[in-house]
């Protein structure tokens, strides 16, 4: 089955074109678009914008960016110095020596309540215990 | 066959070098070059001439932004092609069935083209009568418009752009055998289409 005709049909599609002086305006809607697209903040932008005027409504001091900053740089500068001296959880967990827990024999433990808990006190009455030396209020050298 | 741009791709390159190394006004000069035929490209996909504006100005703008991955181990032209591409059948699938065409004034050189005077008459009716043009494009966008995004993209640069099969596979990434086979499944779709128009 030939095409031909259809394809000569088609073709005259060709001459839709657009308003006269499109593409000499076409380049100049494109600068300026590119221009736009500068001028638009990125989300980065945004978002640091944002942050800023938050930390604003706080009052902070300038210069406490500045000592906060330098905090986390030495922080960050310990902790990636010493290495060693930090494990991880997996790794503390594997050095750990395990030693058996042992529980010692319970007593039973009665929860009656015991109807005269004073009988028990008089049977044993309270002893005083004085100082088990003497008191001696002399002065040890008499002349 | 003839093409609507005669394209230069060695000059392309040159331009392209120099836009990469920051020079803007090379870039100019391939939007100069390309977008008469990157508009015909996505006007015959979308119809409207809107649509076709802003989509061509964010081919350009990608393509601006993206212009440092260019390689070139295709040409600067299939590469431009890949993005219009890629870009409008997006743009379609977002679109989906909301379709307004905005069909512009055909130029007048349509009503001496021997292939119209064909098409509307055998060969004894007046061709400057507006009606018939107007006629005979409201049927062939409504009839392109009814093929698939696949069908209609071969169709646009194959019959309208007249680029070679090869070009076409290499823009859409299929072989050449594909773009036969949907070349000419969409003719027969359109042949139905249009019969009664050629009837008439």
């Amino acid at each position: 089955m030939s095409h031909e005709p259809m394809h000569r049909v088609i073709r005259l599609k060709r001459y839709e074109r657009p308003p006269e002086g499109y593409f000499d305006d076409f380049l100049r809607d494109f600068h300026r678009r590119q221009r736009a697209e500068l001028l638009k903040p990125s989300l980065r932008t945004l978002l640091l914008e944002r942050l800023t005027s938050i930390l604003s409504e706080f009052h902070v001091p300038t210069m406490a960016f500045a000592g906060a900053a330098a905090v986390a740089l030495i922080a960050s500068i310990a902790i990636i110095s010493h290495p060693g001296q930090s494990q991880s959880p997996r790794a503390y967990a594997a050095s750990y020596q395990q030693t058996p827990v042992t529980i010692p024999k319970m007593q039973p433990v009665s929860l009656r309540v015991d109807p005269q808990p004073q009988r028990s006190a008089s049977l044993f009455p309270p002893a005083y215990m004085l100082n088990a030396r003497p008191a001696n209020h002399e002065s040890p050298l008499s002349f | 066959m003839s093409t609507e741009t005669e394209i230069i791709p060695n000059n392309d390159l040159e331009l392209v070098t120099r836009t990469q190394g920051g020079d803007p006004s090379a870039f100019d000069q391939l939007v100069v070059r390309y977008s008469p035929r990157l508009y015909g490209l996505i006007y015959h996909m979308t119809s409207n001439h809107e649509d076709t504006n802003d989509l061509l100005q964010d081919v350009f703008s990608k393509a601006y932004r993206s212009i440092c991955s260019f390689r070139g181990k295709s040409s600067f032209y299939t590469w431009m092609h890949s993005i219009a591409v890629n870009m409008t059948i997006n743009f379609l699938k977002k679109r989906n069935r909301r379709q307004h065409p905005s069909l512009n004034d055909p130029d007048c050189n349509i009503e001496n083209d021997p292939d119209f005077i064909a098409a509307t008459s055998n060969g004894n009716v007046d061709p400057t009568k507006q009606v018939t043009i107007h006629e005979l494009q409201k049927k062939l966008n409504a009839a392109m418009m009814k093929l698939s995004h696949d069908h209609r993209i071969v169709v646009t640069m194959f019959d309208i752009q007249g680029m070679p099969h090869a070009e076409i596979a290499k823009i859409l990434k299929i072989s050449e055998g594909t773009v036969r086979s949907r070349l000419f499944y969409a003719h027969r779709q359109l042949q139905n289409s249009l019969h009664e128009f050629k009837r008439n």
